[in-house]
Protein backbone atom coordinates (compact mmCIF):
# COMPACT_ATOMS: atom_id res chain seq x y z
CA UNK A 1 0.00 0.00 0.00
CA UNK A 2 2.80 2.19 0.71
CA UNK A 3 4.69 2.27 -3.11
CA UNK A 4 0.90 3.00 -4.35
CA UNK A 5 0.29 5.76 -2.26
CA UNK A 6 3.70 7.33 -2.84
CA UNK A 7 3.00 6.75 -6.66
CA UNK A 8 -0.38 8.29 -6.24
CA UNK A 9 0.94 11.15 -4.96
CA UNK A 10 4.04 11.27 -7.20
CA UNK A 11 1.51 11.45 -10.46
CA UNK A 12 -0.78 13.81 -8.38
CA UNK A 13 2.92 16.52 -8.23
CA UNK A 14 3.55 15.99 -11.84
CA UNK A 15 -0.25 16.65 -12.52
CA UNK A 16 -0.47 19.93 -11.08
CA UNK A 17 3.17 20.67 -12.10
CA UNK A 18 1.72 20.44 -15.71
CA UNK A 19 -1.24 22.49 -14.93
CA UNK A 20 1.21 25.19 -12.94
CA UNK A 21 3.44 25.12 -16.54
CA UNK A 22 -0.02 25.75 -18.95
CA UNK A 23 -0.40 28.54 -17.01
CA UNK A 24 2.63 30.11 -17.27
CA UNK A 25 3.11 29.05 -20.74
CA UNK A 26 -0.30 31.06 -21.04
CA UNK A 27 0.68 34.09 -19.69
CA UNK A 28 3.85 34.37 -21.91
CA UNK A 29 1.55 34.03 -24.93
CA UNK A 30 -0.24 37.10 -23.59
CA UNK A 31 2.59 39.02 -23.31
CA UNK A 32 3.89 38.07 -27.03
CA UNK A 33 -0.23 38.23 -28.33
CA UNK A 34 -0.26 35.23 -30.08
CA UNK A 35 -3.31 32.79 -29.72
CA UNK A 36 -3.27 29.70 -27.27
CA UNK A 37 -3.90 26.71 -29.10
CA UNK A 38 -2.23 24.12 -26.72
CA UNK A 39 0.09 23.31 -24.23
CA UNK A 40 3.46 22.49 -25.70
CA UNK A 41 4.67 19.54 -26.43
CA UNK A 42 6.45 18.44 -23.26
CA UNK A 43 3.53 19.36 -21.01
CA UNK A 44 1.53 17.03 -23.10
CA UNK A 45 4.01 14.38 -22.34
CA UNK A 46 4.31 15.52 -18.83
CA UNK A 47 0.16 15.13 -18.35
CA UNK A 48 0.18 11.85 -20.06
CA UNK A 49 2.08 10.46 -17.12
CA UNK A 50 1.16 11.74 -14.41
CA UNK A 51 -2.22 10.46 -15.89
CA UNK A 52 -0.73 6.87 -15.76
CA UNK A 53 0.65 6.82 -12.69
CA UNK A 54 -2.47 8.37 -11.12
CA UNK A 55 -4.63 5.65 -12.61
CA UNK A 56 -1.80 2.57 -11.59
CA UNK A 57 -2.03 4.13 -8.05
CA UNK A 58 -5.78 4.27 -8.12
CA UNK A 59 -5.80 0.48 -9.05
CA UNK A 60 -3.37 -1.04 -6.56
CA UNK A 61 -4.12 1.37 -3.34
CA UNK A 62 -7.58 -0.07 -2.55
CA UNK A 63 -6.96 -3.16 -2.50
CA UNK A 64 -8.56 -6.47 -3.99
CA UNK A 65 -12.04 -5.93 -5.76
CA UNK A 66 -15.08 -8.08 -5.27
CA UNK A 67 -16.63 -9.96 -7.81
CA UNK A 68 -20.02 -8.66 -8.82
CA UNK A 69 -21.34 -11.57 -10.91
CA UNK A 70 -24.21 -13.51 -9.19
CA UNK A 71 -23.30 -16.95 -10.48
CA UNK A 72 -19.24 -16.62 -9.64
CA UNK A 73 -18.59 -18.62 -7.12
CA UNK A 74 -18.40 -16.29 -4.68
CA UNK A 75 -21.57 -15.01 -5.13
CA UNK A 76 -23.78 -18.08 -5.80
CA UNK A 77 -26.11 -18.47 -2.55
CA UNK A 78 -26.11 -22.63 -2.49
CA UNK A 79 -27.32 -22.92 1.06
CA UNK A 80 -29.95 -20.85 2.96
CA UNK A 81 -28.64 -20.04 6.71
CA UNK A 82 -30.63 -22.69 8.57
CA UNK A 83 -33.39 -20.67 10.88
CA UNK A 84 -31.73 -21.06 14.28
CA UNK A 85 -34.15 -19.25 15.70
CA UNK A 86 -37.02 -21.95 15.24
CA UNK A 87 -34.57 -24.52 15.84
CA UNK A 88 -36.38 -27.36 18.16
CA UNK A 89 -34.24 -29.73 20.03
CA UNK A 90 -37.21 -32.97 19.75
CA UNK A 91 -35.59 -34.89 16.88
CA UNK A 92 -34.75 -38.31 16.19
CA UNK A 93 -30.96 -37.41 16.83
CA UNK A 94 -32.53 -37.48 20.03
CA UNK A 95 -32.33 -41.13 20.08
CA UNK A 96 -28.52 -41.90 18.31
CA UNK A 97 -26.13 -41.78 21.10
CA UNK A 98 -23.57 -38.89 20.72
CA UNK A 99 -20.35 -41.91 20.64
CA UNK A 100 -18.10 -38.79 22.21
CA UNK A 101 -16.97 -38.32 25.90
CA UNK A 102 -19.10 -35.15 26.15
CA UNK A 103 -17.69 -33.52 29.51
CA UNK A 104 -16.63 -30.38 31.05
CA UNK A 105 -13.37 -30.55 32.79
CA UNK B 1 -26.22 -17.11 2.37
CA UNK B 2 -23.65 -19.31 2.10
CA UNK B 3 -22.08 -18.96 -1.13
CA UNK B 4 -20.23 -21.79 -2.63
CA UNK B 5 -16.72 -20.82 -1.81
CA UNK B 6 -17.48 -20.07 1.77
CA UNK B 7 -19.20 -23.61 1.75
CA UNK B 8 -15.98 -25.24 0.36
CA UNK B 9 -13.64 -23.19 2.95
CA UNK B 10 -16.12 -24.60 6.15
CA UNK B 11 -16.05 -28.13 4.87
CA UNK B 12 -12.03 -28.01 4.21
CA UNK B 13 -11.63 -26.37 7.39
CA UNK B 14 -13.83 -29.23 9.04
CA UNK B 15 -11.70 -32.01 7.62
CA UNK B 16 -8.38 -29.67 8.50
CA UNK B 17 -9.66 -30.07 12.14
CA UNK B 18 -10.82 -33.58 11.76
CA UNK B 19 -7.77 -35.25 11.01
CA UNK B 20 -5.59 -32.90 13.51
CA UNK B 21 -4.66 -29.68 12.02
CA UNK B 22 -5.18 -26.79 13.49
CA UNK B 23 -7.91 -24.08 13.01
CA UNK B 24 -10.89 -25.03 15.06
CA UNK B 25 -11.83 -21.33 16.37
CA UNK B 26 -11.53 -20.47 12.99
CA UNK B 27 -13.78 -23.14 12.06
CA UNK B 28 -16.41 -22.35 15.27
CA UNK B 29 -16.56 -18.33 14.01
CA UNK B 30 -16.94 -19.42 10.31
CA UNK B 31 -19.85 -21.67 11.48
CA UNK B 32 -21.19 -18.95 13.90
CA UNK B 33 -21.08 -16.34 11.17
CA UNK B 34 -22.53 -18.39 7.64
CA UNK B 35 -25.76 -19.81 10.83
CA UNK B 36 -25.22 -23.48 10.07
CA UNK B 37 -26.54 -25.94 12.19
CA UNK B 38 -23.69 -28.31 12.37
CA UNK B 39 -23.78 -29.16 16.21
CA UNK B 40 -21.82 -32.83 16.76
CA UNK B 41 -18.81 -31.14 15.36
CA UNK B 42 -19.44 -27.13 17.02
CA UNK B 43 -19.42 -29.56 20.53
CA UNK B 44 -16.55 -31.78 19.43
CA UNK B 45 -14.55 -28.81 18.74
CA UNK B 46 -15.80 -26.50 21.40
CA UNK B 47 -15.29 -29.05 24.05
CA UNK B 48 -11.79 -29.30 23.15
CA UNK B 49 -11.21 -25.87 22.73
CA UNK B 50 -13.19 -25.07 26.21
CA UNK B 51 -11.53 -28.24 27.88
CA UNK B 52 -7.75 -26.64 27.81
CA UNK B 53 -7.18 -24.22 29.67
CA UNK B 54 -4.71 -22.08 27.98
CA UNK B 55 -7.26 -22.52 24.55
CA UNK B 56 -9.44 -21.13 26.81
CA UNK B 57 -7.36 -18.25 27.97
CA UNK B 58 -6.41 -17.29 24.63
CA UNK B 59 -10.09 -16.71 22.95
CA UNK B 60 -10.79 -13.55 26.11
CA UNK B 61 -13.90 -11.87 25.71
CA UNK B 62 -14.96 -14.18 23.01
CA UNK B 63 -15.11 -17.18 25.60
CA UNK B 64 -18.25 -16.52 26.49
CA UNK B 65 -19.48 -16.32 23.03
CA UNK B 66 -18.19 -20.05 22.85
CA UNK B 67 -19.98 -20.99 25.78
CA UNK B 68 -23.28 -19.91 24.50
CA UNK B 69 -22.70 -21.41 20.86
CA UNK B 70 -21.21 -25.08 22.37
CA UNK B 71 -24.11 -24.75 24.67
CA UNK B 72 -26.89 -24.65 22.09
CA UNK B 73 -25.08 -27.18 19.84
CA UNK B 74 -25.05 -29.66 23.52
CA UNK B 75 -28.57 -29.25 23.71
CA UNK B 76 -29.06 -30.22 19.86
CA UNK B 77 -27.09 -33.13 20.76
CA UNK B 78 -29.19 -34.05 23.75
CA UNK B 79 -25.95 -34.24 25.87
CA UNK B 80 -27.98 -31.63 28.59
CA UNK B 81 -25.28 -31.93 31.26
CA UNK B 82 -22.55 -30.33 29.10
CA UNK B 83 -25.50 -27.61 28.46
CA UNK B 84 -26.31 -27.22 31.87
CA UNK B 85 -22.86 -26.59 33.36
CA UNK B 86 -22.08 -23.81 30.64
CA UNK B 87 -25.50 -22.43 31.45
CA UNK B 88 -24.46 -22.39 34.74
CA UNK B 89 -20.80 -20.84 33.92
CA UNK B 90 -22.69 -17.72 31.62
CA UNK B 91 -25.29 -17.55 34.63
CA UNK B 92 -22.39 -16.82 37.30
CA UNK B 93 -20.70 -14.51 34.81
CA UNK B 94 -23.52 -12.52 33.36
CA UNK B 95 -26.15 -12.86 36.49
CA UNK B 96 -29.33 -11.22 35.18
CA UNK B 97 -28.89 -11.23 31.68
CA UNK B 98 -31.53 -11.45 28.90
CA UNK B 99 -29.49 -13.85 26.62
CA UNK B 100 -28.61 -16.38 29.82
CA UNK B 101 -32.42 -16.25 30.71
CA UNK B 102 -33.21 -17.62 26.69
CA UNK B 103 -30.14 -19.64 27.17
CA UNK B 104 -31.86 -21.40 30.48
CA UNK B 105 -35.75 -21.46 28.57
CA UNK B 106 -34.02 -23.42 25.59
CA UNK B 107 -32.81 -25.90 28.04
CA UNK B 108 -36.15 -26.87 29.62
CA UNK B 109 -37.01 -26.96 26.16
CA UNK B 110 -34.33 -29.19 25.30
CA UNK B 111 -35.19 -31.30 28.38
CA UNK B 112 -38.99 -31.50 27.20
CA UNK B 113 -40.63 -29.73 30.10
CA UNK B 114 -42.76 -27.41 27.90
CA UNK B 115 -44.61 -25.98 30.79
CA UNK B 116 -41.61 -24.46 32.93
CA UNK B 117 -40.43 -23.58 29.45
CA UNK B 118 -43.41 -21.72 28.40
CA UNK B 119 -43.56 -19.67 32.01
CA UNK B 120 -40.04 -18.68 31.86
CA UNK B 121 -40.50 -17.08 28.06
CA UNK B 122 -43.86 -15.56 29.53
CA UNK B 123 -41.57 -13.86 32.12
CA UNK B 124 -38.93 -12.83 29.53
CA UNK B 125 -41.82 -11.26 27.69
CA UNK B 126 -42.96 -9.62 30.33
CA UNK B 127 -40.25 -7.70 30.88
CA UNK B 128 -39.71 -6.78 27.31
CA UNK B 129 -42.79 -7.78 25.36
CA UNK B 130 -41.18 -6.76 22.02
CA UNK B 131 -38.19 -9.06 22.33
CA UNK B 132 -38.67 -11.30 18.81
CA UNK B 133 -36.32 -14.17 19.76
CA UNK B 134 -38.30 -15.06 22.46
CA UNK B 135 -41.54 -14.52 20.25
CA UNK B 136 -40.60 -17.19 17.35
CA UNK B 137 -38.76 -19.35 20.03
CA UNK B 138 -42.55 -19.96 21.68
CA UNK B 139 -43.78 -20.52 17.95
CA UNK B 140 -40.90 -23.25 17.90
CA UNK B 141 -42.24 -25.12 21.03
CA UNK B 142 -45.31 -25.34 19.69
CA UNK B 143 -44.09 -26.19 16.26
CA UNK B 144 -41.96 -29.46 18.84
CA UNK B 145 -44.96 -30.29 20.75
CA UNK B 146 -47.15 -30.84 17.32
CA UNK B 147 -49.40 -27.91 17.94
CA UNK B 148 -48.88 -26.93 14.15
CA UNK B 149 -51.91 -24.93 14.27
CA UNK B 150 -51.03 -22.81 17.44
CA UNK B 151 -47.98 -22.50 15.80
CA UNK B 152 -49.44 -21.06 12.90
CA UNK B 153 -51.24 -18.67 14.68
CA UNK B 154 -48.51 -17.60 16.28
CA UNK B 155 -46.41 -17.23 13.77
CA UNK B 156 -49.05 -15.37 11.91
CA UNK B 157 -49.75 -12.51 15.16
CA UNK B 158 -45.38 -12.48 15.43
CA UNK B 159 -45.55 -11.46 11.07
CA UNK B 160 -48.32 -8.66 12.19
CA UNK B 161 -46.10 -6.88 14.42
CA UNK B 162 -42.23 -7.62 12.71
CA UNK B 163 -43.38 -7.96 8.89
CA UNK B 164 -39.50 -8.05 7.48
CA UNK B 165 -38.27 -11.06 9.55
CA UNK B 166 -37.49 -13.30 6.67
CA UNK B 167 -36.79 -16.42 9.03
CA UNK B 168 -40.19 -15.98 9.82
CA UNK B 169 -41.68 -16.11 6.41
CA UNK B 170 -39.27 -18.59 5.65
CA UNK B 171 -40.56 -20.84 8.51
CA UNK B 172 -44.26 -19.99 8.30
CA UNK B 173 -44.05 -21.18 4.47
CA UNK B 174 -42.19 -24.69 5.29
CA UNK B 175 -45.36 -25.31 7.81
CA UNK B 176 -47.68 -24.64 5.23
CA UNK B 177 -45.88 -26.55 2.63
CA UNK B 178 -45.88 -29.57 4.89
CA UNK B 179 -49.60 -29.12 6.13
CA UNK B 180 -49.87 -29.04 1.67
CA UNK B 181 -51.48 -25.55 2.05
CA UNK B 182 -49.87 -24.66 -0.90
CA UNK B 183 -51.52 -21.15 -1.76
CA UNK B 184 -50.70 -19.72 1.74
CA UNK B 185 -47.25 -21.00 1.30
CA UNK B 186 -47.32 -19.25 -2.07
CA UNK B 187 -48.33 -16.07 -0.27
CA UNK B 188 -45.07 -16.68 2.00
CA UNK B 189 -42.60 -16.96 -0.60
CA UNK B 190 -43.65 -14.28 -2.84
CA UNK B 191 -43.40 -11.50 0.50
CA UNK B 192 -39.70 -13.57 0.55
CA UNK B 193 -38.90 -12.89 -2.96
CA UNK B 194 -39.98 -9.27 -2.40
CA UNK B 195 -37.99 -8.45 0.05
CA UNK B 196 -34.75 -10.01 -1.40
CA UNK B 197 -35.36 -10.51 -5.09
CA UNK B 198 -31.23 -11.78 -5.53
CA UNK B 199 -31.80 -14.59 -3.34
CA UNK B 200 -32.51 -18.17 -6.26
CA UNK B 201 -33.12 -20.44 -3.65
CA UNK B 202 -36.15 -18.87 -2.78
CA UNK B 203 -37.37 -18.14 -6.82
CA UNK B 204 -36.98 -22.37 -6.99
CA UNK B 205 -38.90 -22.74 -3.38
CA UNK B 206 -41.82 -20.69 -5.37
CA UNK B 207 -41.73 -22.41 -8.68
CA UNK B 208 -42.10 -25.84 -6.66
CA UNK B 209 -44.84 -24.73 -5.03
CA UNK B 210 -46.42 -23.37 -8.16
CA UNK B 211 -45.77 -26.70 -9.97
CA UNK B 212 -47.54 -28.67 -7.09
CA UNK B 213 -50.63 -26.25 -7.39
CA UNK B 214 -50.82 -27.20 -11.37
CA UNK B 215 -53.72 -25.62 -13.26
CA UNK B 216 -51.97 -23.54 -16.72
CA UNK B 217 -51.60 -19.97 -15.33
CA UNK B 218 -49.23 -21.62 -12.25
CA UNK B 219 -47.34 -23.96 -14.81
CA UNK B 220 -46.24 -20.77 -16.91
CA UNK B 221 -45.84 -18.77 -13.71
CA UNK B 222 -43.72 -21.67 -12.47
CA UNK B 223 -41.83 -21.73 -15.20
CA UNK B 224 -40.65 -18.28 -15.70
CA UNK B 225 -39.39 -18.56 -11.82
CA UNK B 226 -37.27 -21.87 -12.67
CA UNK B 227 -35.89 -19.26 -15.60
CA UNK B 228 -35.44 -16.42 -13.28
CA UNK B 229 -33.39 -19.38 -10.74
CA UNK B 230 -31.33 -20.26 -14.00
CA UNK B 231 -30.44 -16.88 -14.85
CA UNK B 232 -29.38 -16.07 -11.01
CA UNK B 233 -27.35 -19.31 -10.58
CA UNK B 234 -25.46 -19.27 -14.16
CA UNK B 235 -27.09 -22.25 -14.96
CA UNK B 236 -25.47 -24.29 -12.33
CA UNK B 237 -29.09 -25.24 -10.54
CA UNK B 238 -29.64 -28.46 -11.33
CA UNK B 239 -33.42 -28.72 -9.80
CA UNK B 240 -34.27 -25.51 -11.83
CA UNK B 241 -33.02 -26.90 -14.78
CA UNK B 242 -35.22 -30.37 -14.15
CA UNK B 243 -38.19 -27.54 -13.38
CA UNK B 244 -38.23 -26.10 -16.87
CA UNK B 245 -38.59 -29.48 -18.49
CA UNK B 246 -40.93 -30.53 -16.43
CA UNK B 247 -43.03 -27.66 -16.55
CA UNK B 248 -42.89 -27.48 -20.41
CA UNK B 249 -43.77 -31.22 -20.52
CA UNK B 250 -46.94 -30.78 -18.04
CA UNK B 251 -47.75 -27.26 -20.26
CA UNK B 252 -48.09 -29.54 -23.12
CA UNK B 253 -50.26 -32.01 -21.86
CA UNK B 254 -52.21 -29.61 -20.59
CA UNK B 255 -52.65 -27.60 -23.83
CA UNK B 256 -53.27 -30.53 -26.26
CA UNK B 257 -55.94 -29.40 -28.04
CA UNK B 258 -54.83 -25.88 -28.72
CA UNK B 259 -51.93 -25.06 -31.01
CA UNK B 260 -51.48 -21.27 -30.65
CA UNK B 261 -48.07 -20.79 -29.32
CA UNK B 262 -46.41 -24.07 -29.52
CA UNK B 263 -42.89 -23.25 -30.91
CA UNK B 264 -41.61 -20.38 -28.98
CA UNK B 265 -41.16 -22.12 -26.10
CA UNK B 266 -39.70 -25.60 -27.13
CA UNK B 267 -36.47 -23.00 -27.61
CA UNK B 268 -36.10 -23.31 -23.63
CA UNK B 269 -36.79 -26.81 -22.84
CA UNK B 270 -34.18 -28.01 -25.23
CA UNK B 271 -31.65 -25.41 -23.73
CA UNK B 272 -32.70 -26.77 -21.27
CA UNK B 273 -32.01 -30.43 -21.81
CA UNK B 274 -28.78 -29.82 -23.79
CA UNK B 275 -27.34 -28.32 -20.32
CA UNK B 276 -28.92 -30.68 -18.23
CA UNK B 277 -27.08 -33.46 -20.45
CA UNK B 278 -24.05 -32.02 -20.13
CA UNK B 279 -24.05 -31.78 -16.50
CA UNK B 280 -25.07 -35.45 -16.27
CA UNK B 281 -21.84 -36.01 -18.54
CA UNK B 282 -19.63 -34.38 -16.69
CA UNK B 283 -20.61 -35.08 -12.94
CA UNK B 284 -22.07 -38.65 -13.24
CA UNK B 285 -21.56 -40.63 -16.19
CA UNK B 286 -23.33 -43.42 -14.88
CA UNK B 287 -26.82 -41.91 -14.35
CA UNK B 288 -26.78 -40.01 -18.06
CA UNK B 289 -28.56 -43.03 -20.11
CA UNK B 290 -31.19 -42.81 -17.26
CA UNK B 291 -31.47 -38.89 -17.97
CA UNK B 292 -31.86 -39.15 -21.56
CA UNK B 293 -33.90 -41.74 -21.39
CA UNK B 294 -36.69 -39.63 -18.90
CA UNK B 295 -36.10 -36.32 -21.11
CA UNK B 296 -36.82 -38.34 -24.42
CA UNK B 297 -40.20 -39.78 -22.91
CA UNK B 298 -40.73 -36.03 -21.72
CA UNK B 299 -39.99 -34.49 -25.06
CA UNK B 300 -42.66 -36.41 -26.37
CA UNK B 301 -45.28 -36.45 -23.98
Amino acid sequence: MGVGFVVGVLGVLILSHAAYSTIQYRALLKITEEEFSGPPINVVVELIAGLMLCMWAALTVPGKFLSILPHSDENRVVALPENLDFMIFNHRGKAIPMGIDAKLK
Amino acid sequence: MVSKTEEEQVNRLESQVENGGGGAWEYLCLVRKLKLRRSDKVLKFGLSILNDPKKRSALGPEEWTLYEEVAVAAMDCQCLDVAKEFTKVLQKKFPGSKRVGRLEAMLLEAKGSWAEAEKAYMSLLEDNPLDQIVHKRRAAMAKAQGNIPLAIESLNKYLEIFMADQDAWRELAEIYVSLQMYKQAAFCYEELILSQPTIPLFHLSYADVLYTLGGLENLQTAKKYYASTIDLTGGKNTRALFGICLCTAAIGQLTKGRNKEDKENSQLQSLSAVALEKDYKQRNQSKHSLLTATLKSLKLS
